[in-house]
């Protein structure tokens, strides 16, 4: 228990109230939802549920994710069933309780009651101790700062100076490209949640992406095309260094992992594209494959690693997968970071 | 190039804020094309050919688009060779800072380098589409 600032009595019962009336709030705030969840009505027949927004092919989802078995999270199995809703009255009549309702009703009901107790809590403490309430945030970076002593290496990056001739707009590219390899990330874990990298589920697993997922078309679209802006970019923050002459001394490890980085992007191009297993995909593969087996002394060697055999299968594919999702990103961050380092500590270079 | 000497020197703007937010609008501009990118997706998604059939080889087969200025160059140069200039291209573009070392002080070298880039790119796009048309 903190010590006890008030000088009087009646500052010191005022302080015991304040105590008193947060933990009469969180009290009753654990009292409001578990009774909210113990009068939870139980999952709505699927047949009787439709509304207006869902398209056909989307119900389909729906239909079968109410119809599996789902666990008996209230009490309504124990206790008698309610004669309304208790929620009904901010809801419009009818609206599904699907997934999301319970944790939005969590979501705004605590965020709300959080926010009441946390302003009592201040109130009463801004009265008692008469100073000015010291923010959050500020409280926060101290207690990180007492432990870790991260505020001069923060400062240092934070104010690192940029010079005013890097601003022109072709400085950007390389940022871009490396933004663009988050968006394919992101976009290629959503893909990945639902892509079955096996030549008899790839081709239909894509349909049921494009067709059957929430905006799986969007995310689709949006990995392609980046796929190409990613390549584009990288090309032309490689043309901008090399026309400004920024891969000379000291900077020449620089450029070569930046090239390094232009070969792991073509890679990327080449083992995504075989995944949708289409006749475009598997014979572009053949092709390439094929080409990459000319070359002298190893030729043979690498025709063999590609295609796991010596010709494209479903082991090709299964290696493609694992190249383009494991491998080639973990070297792409690898050197990535290595490059954004050296961009870091050698700073710009100074045009003449 | 020390820190003092370019804060001292130059005309510099701080990271924080001011370079970030800078960063910060390009990556909005960027979610912004990509959701774009999206919605268009919606309406006309990139969809897929034929299922793949390893034994009905199509009439016209082409590798994605930044390696069709390399098939269309080995329909002319034999395998080989075809195969030998951009694996040395490569090698020589790696290399080049140790290739190029001169010290410059005069703006001709970056003239120079420009129309190299601009020559070698107009082969190079020149290349892709007539791999792609044809």
């Amino acid at each position: 228990m903190r010590k006890q600032l008030g000088r009087s009595p009646i500052r010191r019962s005022l302080q015991k109230v304040f105590l008193f009336s947060f933990l009469l709030t969180t009290i009753l705030l654990a009292s409001l939802t578990i009774h909210v969840l113990a009068n939870q009505s139980p999952p709505q027949n699927p047949l009787s549920v439709s509304t207006s927004a869902d398209t056909p092919s989307l119900t389909s989802i729906e239909t079968i994710l109410r119809s599996s078995v789902q666990p008996q999270r209230s009490l309504s199995a124990t206790l008698p069933p309610p004669k309304q809703d208790p929620c009904l009255h901010c809801h419009i009549t009818g609206e599904n309780k699907n997934l999301w309702t319970p944790l939005a009703r969590w979501a705004i009901f605590g965020t709300m009651g959080l926010i009441f107790a946390f302003g009592m809590y201040r109130t009463g403490s801004v009265i008692l101790n008469r100073k000015t309430w010291k923010p959050l945030t500020n409280r926060t970076f101290e207690w990180v700062d007492e432990r870790y002593e991260i505020s001069e290496p923060l400062s240092k990056v934070l104010k690192k100076p940029v010079p005013k001739y890097a601003l022109r707009w072709f400085y950007c590219l390389g940022g871009i490209t490396a933004f663009l390899f988050v968006v394919q990330g992101v976009t290629g874990i959503m893909l990945a949640f639902y892509y079955k990298p096996t030549p008899e589920a790839a081709y239909a697993s894509i349909q049921f992406i494009e067709t059957q997922v929430r905006f799986g078309a969007a995310i689709r679209a949006i990995h392609h095309w980046a796929a190409n802006g990613m390549i584009v970019m990288c090309t032309a923050h490689m043309l901008r260094v090399f026309i400004m002459g920024a891969y000379k001394n000291p900077r020449e490890m620089n450029w070569v992992s930046g090239v390094l980085l232009l070969i792991l992007t073509l890679a990327f191009g080449f083992t995504g594209y075989l995944l949708p297993w289409d006749q475009r995909a598997f014979w572009a593969t053949t092709v390439g494959s094929e080409i990459a087996g000319s070359v002298p002394i190893i030729g043979n060697l690498a025709l063999v690693f590609l295609r796991v055999g010596w010709n494209v299968t479903g082991e090709t594919l299964s290696r493609f997968y694992a190249l383009h999702v494991m491998i080639i990103p973990l070297l792409t961050v690898g050197f990535m970071f290595a490059h954004f380092l050296m961009v870091r500590r050698q700073g710009v270079m100074r045009p003449l | 190039m020390s820190h003092e000497q370019l804060e001292n020197n130059e005309e510099t703007i701080p990271f924080f804020p001011d370079q970030f937010m800078r960063e910060f609008r390009v990556v909005i501009g960027i979610v912004v094309i990509a959701v774009i990118i999206g919605v268009l997706g919606m309406i006309n998604p990139v969809g897929l050919e034929d299922p793949a059939d390893p034994f009905n080889t199509p009439a016209h087969v082409k590798p994605e688009w930044y390696f069709l200025g390399l098939y269309q160059l080995l329909k002319f140069v034999p395998k080989t060779t075809g195969v030998l200039i951009p694996i040395f291209g490569v090698v020589i573009l790696a290399l080049w800072p140790f290739i190029d070392r001169k010290k410059e002080t005069s703006h001709k070298p970056m003239k120079v380098r420009a129309l190299i880039v601009a020559i070698g790119m107009l082969i190079l796009i020149a290349l892709t589409i007539w791999g792609g048309v044809s």
